[in-house]
């Protein structure tokens, strides 16, 4: 085929971009405003998406890390970075073989040191990461493509530990940057996903850009969740960080930018009836709103004093004061979650409309509270815990309890929480929190189902029998004794109260109709497959 | 001359060395742990100690103080616990945004406020004197964060003449760059306005009442060239003393017009940083804008007895 | 808000003369409508509980309704009553405001008059105001507030620290002047012992002065509490305040502009008010303006 000469100078172009010139000069000439995506989501404080688990740096990791397997849309594993893999006859030695074409965003290819060093940093904090360091018994590489994991007892659950989504996820780093303590933060970015991160245009806390992977090579299977082909059809996607909601609304029904993660609940019938904006949802498991209450203390470490509560929450108007439109909200009275797969109605009948002051009054009574101060740690810079911790604070007062809220902004109740003694010596008694739904119906991901005292999360609960259950919990073969066992330990928990639950919220996201193409799944918003098209 | 200057010097020096320790002692016994922020909402306690140990902030307080000063003095202001960036990089890029705003206001200020106060001193008691007193009280009682949402109102929301809020960067085009800060800036500028205006009325009415002054109006000088040559280049010290001060102070009104306007300057860097506990980054901002300030301070006082020979420490 | 403290002249103004003042008064009107509208206010602030409804009820179901007989300035984002807010919010401002300028007034008096007079403890304490007074006031009260969290004692003591050394620094000039005076030398020589002097000749002529300052102090006061409550730093989220007000209910200026406001006019007017008793003040006191008249 005779080469043109045209051809050959377009062809030194590509190679000369993709070889010689710097990312930077390259990454600021080529997208053009017709390809690129303005996001708002929240500030990405943090890059490392091991050394903390919000769920904005989940999405940072998700865009420039790859992961070993994936969940699909059914919440079912599939392998991504994965090419074969096989588990041995006595189901105790597992054998990975990465897929082909896998490279780091700086030329390098993807070996299985890198899995094995991220695997490792990832077991030091993930909590089912932490599970499969107790139980593995060695964890090394084969040769460049494979890594093998032996077990010192089958784990029914491996698989689905390294897929899960609640963060920290297991994402797969170079091996020098995983080689780092899971608490010391990674200051490269550099990963094998199918987006670059942008240096050079980096704003901490004003903008952060991602450009195309031009050498990610995606799987063949079409995209199904997290799992299948992760096409990039954009050149870039800009977050912009704009932390005033009313600014932020203002820009997407400008055009400024195209999707908003978070938009103001009361602006939902707005964005509803603008016929150039859309509200789905992506995350249909939603997020539970918990109240933690501190065992360690009265008048909470009183059975009675916490059945109190269970009675006294009335779920409907209190996720009306924290996510005011009902459309999006509903009641939750399982410990697991209202929609996983462990959920269930297990011994929820006797509190479960709540909204019973009088039935509360009694049982603090009986709890023999007199008066003592009820501190309410309430976080100002997070609306939810602001205005439902004010909301708290009145109810309680309605039958006798003398509440104080406790207000701060997050950094100073992140202290405060942590103080285990009586309310006179700086601790406290109870805050508002949230967990994601789906996680909840995890026990290896969520530390929030935990009753082991002073291991245990915030507020320190405690019940041997519960704790012994938990114990199973890993080493339970099929899915129906799994949920048989967490009708068990939701029966224990509502009987101790570990913690109240104050409704669930499936947030919307608001974007406009140009863009399509949006995978749908909790936790984190990928953003391959995403299309633009021109208005 | 030259001992008053050294003797000024070392007390600047003095001033920085007790707000240094002043800053770091403040933010260090505040409570809030930037460890526990950064490892997010459900993370167990053991991780959270993990990271504060990497971060260092377990060392005593004073070998942490001992480590700023000794690197701020080499010109490192240390990095941002979330950010993994110098704190210096992150100050710069926010500093556009803020030094606009803050140009800006200043030019709107000085020139509305001397043409105010020059306005005001010409003819005391008058009803321009009048309607500019008024004027005056009002701009400095109502809070830019106030007139603030009263503009975004009124030429944003109502009418759409303006954006609400956001800011464009100068490269992306003057245009829009000038039309976002139009509101910011009008909204900041109240109270310098009658900060300024009141100043030049009574420096000028200071002036104008001197002997020479009264002598040049007996001689038949024009009201023109009493106010503008005579006043107004006798006045100009102070006037030029609260101009300083102002835009050393600025900062202030920064972080609430920033707040209510969205945009991303120093003001926003340093009350996020704030809620984060960053401390790299309080620290740094506090130090260097009292440091300007002190700074603005210290260059004024020499400019006196440089100017005017009367002035004698 | 930055607190530009208007220009109080540091000249010792004379000693007060209470038999003057009504007649002062009159000539000057400023006293008369920035002191009626402040009583005004703090009688309406102090009278709320008579007339105002309930401040804090929440009603998650009765959320952003427009103004009614029920509720005369509508209701915001929690379903809790603007009007009364607002009304319950003068409380909040002008206690905040009355009681920091009067921390920040004694403690300036304490400082000036003291370094005034010792010249060691005059070099040492004014380094101290000058590095207070080289921090911006708002982040000033930010990093205080910081260190216990949101609270009324708090505020008001962060709010009077940085307004401190102004009041310091006016105090020590007056004081450096004065005790120049033959009337205090021929105090001092005739025998008299120095806390006397103090108590009797410098203090008194402090006073004018310091009331102006103290006026000014007041007015940005009530602006710094507004404005820490404004970024969420100020008066605890539960109570009702003119900043804490805009601040929830920043999103919803297009769809309830009272909300924001109602605060917002009630804070200028109050400002408004202190700031023309404090200009009335310094008219009266200051003896060139009288000579002009």
């Amino acid at each position: 085929m005779p080469i043109s000469r045209r051809n050959l100078f377009k062809a030194g172009i590509a190679a000369g971009t993709a070889l010689s010139i710097p990312s930077v000069l390259r990454a600021q000439t080529m997208p053009t405003a017709a390809r690129t995506v303005r996001m708002v989501k929240e500030d990405l404080r943090v890059f490392d998406p091991i050394w903390t688990a919000t769920n904005i740096t989940a999405d940072h990791g998700m865009a420039i890390y790859d992961t070993l397997f994936a969940l699909d849309s059914k919440f079912k594993p599939q392998p991504q970075m994965v090419g074969k893999w096989g588990v041995s006859d006595d189901k105790k030695t597992y054998t990975f073989e990465l897929r082909d074409g896998l490279g780091w965003h700086d030329g390098t290819p993807v070996t299985a040191a890198d899995c094995v060093a991220s695997i490792r940093r990832w077991g030091q904090v993930a909590p089912g990461g932490q599970l499969l360091m107790e139980q593995a018994r060695d964890i090394s590489k084969k040769d460049d493509k494979t890594f093998t994991i032996a077990l010192k007892e089958p784990l029914g659950l491996l698989i689905d530990i390294l897929a899960d989504l609640t963060p920290p996820c297991l994402f797969i780093m170079r091996e020098k940057d995983a080689s780092l303590s899971a608490t010391e933060q990674v200051s490269t970015r550099i990963g094998s996903g199918p987006f670059k991160f942008n240096e050079a245009l980096l704003r901490p806390g004003a903008s952060y850009t991602y450009d195309r992977n031009e050498q990610y090579v995606p799987r063949k299977e079409a995209p199904d969740g997290f799992a299948g082909g992760k096409v990039v059809k954009v050149d870039r996607v800009v977050w912009d960080n704009i932390s005033d909601q009313q600014t932020a609304f203002a820009a997407l029904q400008a055009g400024e930018i195209e999707f908003l993660q978070h938009p103001p609940v009361d602006f939902f019938s707005v964005i509803e009836s603008d016929p150039n904006l859309e509200l789905p949802v992506l995350d249909r498991t939603g997020k539970d709103m918990l109240l933690r209450l501190n065992f360690l203390q009265k008048p909470f470490d009183n059975v009675k004093a916490r059945q109190a509560m269970l009675h006294l929450i009335d779920q409907e108007a209190f996720m009306r004061v924290m996510v005011p439109d009902p459309k999006y909200v509903t009641t939750v009275t399982s410990i697991f979650g209202d929609e996983t797969l462990v959920s269930n109605d297990e011994n929820t009948g006797w509190y479960k409309k709540g909204g019973d002051p009088e039935k509360a009054r009694q049982l603090f009574k009986e709890a023999g509270y007199a008066g003592e101060k009820v501190v309410i740690l309430q976080s100002t810079d997070w609306a939810a815990s602001n205005n439902g911790s004010q909301f708290l604070a009145a109810e309680l007062r309605k039958i006798g309890v003398n509440a104080e809220l406790a207000p701060s902004d997050w950094g100073g109740l992140t202290t405060r929480r942590a103080n285990k003694g009586p309310v006179e010596n700086g601790g406290w008694n109870m805050f508002i929190t949230s967990e994601a739904d789906y996680s909840l119906g995890n026990l290896l991901a969520t530390p929030l189902l935990l009753a082991n005292g002073d291991k245990a999360w915030y507020g320190w609960p405690k019940n041997d029998e519960y704790e012994a259950l938990r114990a199973k919990w890993a080493s339970v073969e099929t899915l129906e004794e799994r949920k048989a066992l967490a009708r068990k330990m939701q029966g224990i928990w509502w009987d101790f109260v570990g913690d109240v639950r104050l409704g669930k919220y499936i947030e919307p996201i608001a974007h406009r109709k140009t863009i399509t193409g949006l995978i749908g799944m909790p936790q984190i918003v990928p953003m391959w497959n995403m299309q633009k098209t021109s208005a | 001359m030259a001992a008053y200057i050294l003797r000024r010097l070392v007390s600047t020096v003095a001033v920085m060395a007790i707000v240094g320790i002043f800053i770091f002692l403040l933010l260090r016994l505040a409570p809030g742990d930037p460890a526990a922020i950064i490892a997010g909402r459900s993370a167990t306690e053991e991780i959270i100690a993990g990271i504060r140990e990497q971060l260092g902030l377990n060392d005593p307080m004073p070998v942490q103080f001992l480590r700023w000063v000794r690197d701020m003095l080499g010109g490192d202001f240390g990095t941002s616990i979330f950010a993994g960036r110098p704190v210096l990089e992150l100050i710069s890029q926010r500093l556009e945004p803020t030094l606009s705003l803050s140009i800006l206001t200043m030019i709107l200020a000085v020139t509305v406020g001397v043409s105010f106060g020059i306005l005001a001193a010409w003819r005391t008691g008058g009803i321009v004197d009048r309607l500019l007193a008024a004027f005056s009280a009002l701009g400095y009682s109502v809070p830019v964060f106030v007139s603030g949402y009263f503009l975004i109102y009124f030429f944003a929301i109502r009418t759409h003449w303006l954006p609400v809020q956001g800011y464009v960067p100068i490269d992306s085009g003057l245009g829009p760059w000038f039309v976002h800060l139009i509101l910011p800036t009008v909204a900041l500028s109240l109270a310098y306005i009658a900060f300024i205006a009141r100043v030049t009325r009574a420096s000028m009415l200071e002036v104008l009442s001197e002997d020479y002054m009264r002598t040049a109006a007996a001689k038949g000088a024009s009201s023109y060239a009493m106010l503008f040559h005579h006043a107004l280049k006798n006045a100009g010290v102070p006037i030029l003393t609260v101009i300083g001060i102002s835009f050393a102070y600025l900062i202030g009104g920064v972080v609430l017009t920033e707040t209510v306007f969205n945009i991303p300057g120093i003001g926003r860097l340093v009350v996020d940083a704030i809620n984060n506990r960053d401390y790299p980054i309080i620290q740094s901002v506090l130090i260097l804008t009292s440091g300007l300030y002190v700074l603005v301070n210290l260059t004024i006082d020499l400019a006196y007895t440089l100017i005017d020979p009367r002035i004698r420490y | 808000m930055t607190l530009l403290s208007a220009p109080v002249e540091a000249v010792p103004m004379g000693r007060l003369q209470l038999s003057y003042l009504p007649r002062l008064a009159r000539r000057h009107p400023l006293v008369l409508i920035g002191g009626g509208l402040l009583v005004l206010l703090i009688i309406l602030a102090l009278a709320a509980p008579l007339y105002a409804g309930d401040p804090v009820n929440i009603d998650p179901f009765k959320r952003l309704e427009p103004p009614s007989a029920e509720m005369w300035f509508g209701s915001d984002n929690l379903g809790r009553d603007v009007f009364a807010r607002t009304i319950f919010g003068a409380r909040i401002s002008l206690m905040v405001g009355l009681i920091s300028a009067a921390c920040a007034a004694f403690a300036g008096l304490l400082i000036g008059v003291i370094a005034g007079y010792s010249r060691s403890f005059d070099n040492v304490v004014m380094r101290v105001m000058d590095g207070l007074m080289s921090i911006p006031t708002i982040l000033l009260a930010i990093a205080l507030i910081s260190l216990t969290g949101p609270g009324i004692g708090i505020l008001i003591v962060a709010i009077a620290i940085p307004e401190t050394p102004a009041v310091a620094r006016l105090v020590r000039s007056v004081v450096l002047s004065v005790r120049e005076r033959p009337y205090v030398e021929a105090a001092l020589c005739g025998g008299a012992r120095l806390p006397r002097v103090l108590w009797r000749h410098i203090l008194p002529s402090t006073i004018p002065a310091l009331m102006v300052q103290g006026a000014t102090v007041c007015a940005s006061a009530i602006m710094t509490e507004a404005g820490l409550s404004f970024l969420g730093v100020g008066v605890p989220p539960e109570i009702p305040s003119w900043g804490n007000m805009i601040s929830s209910s920043r999103l919803y200026l297009a769809i309830a502009p009272l909300t924001i406001f109602a605060p917002g006019i009630c804070l200028a007017v109050t400002v408004l008010a202190v700031n023309l008793f404090g200009d009335g003040l310094r008219d009266m006191f200051d003896p060139r303006t009288r000579r002009r008249r």
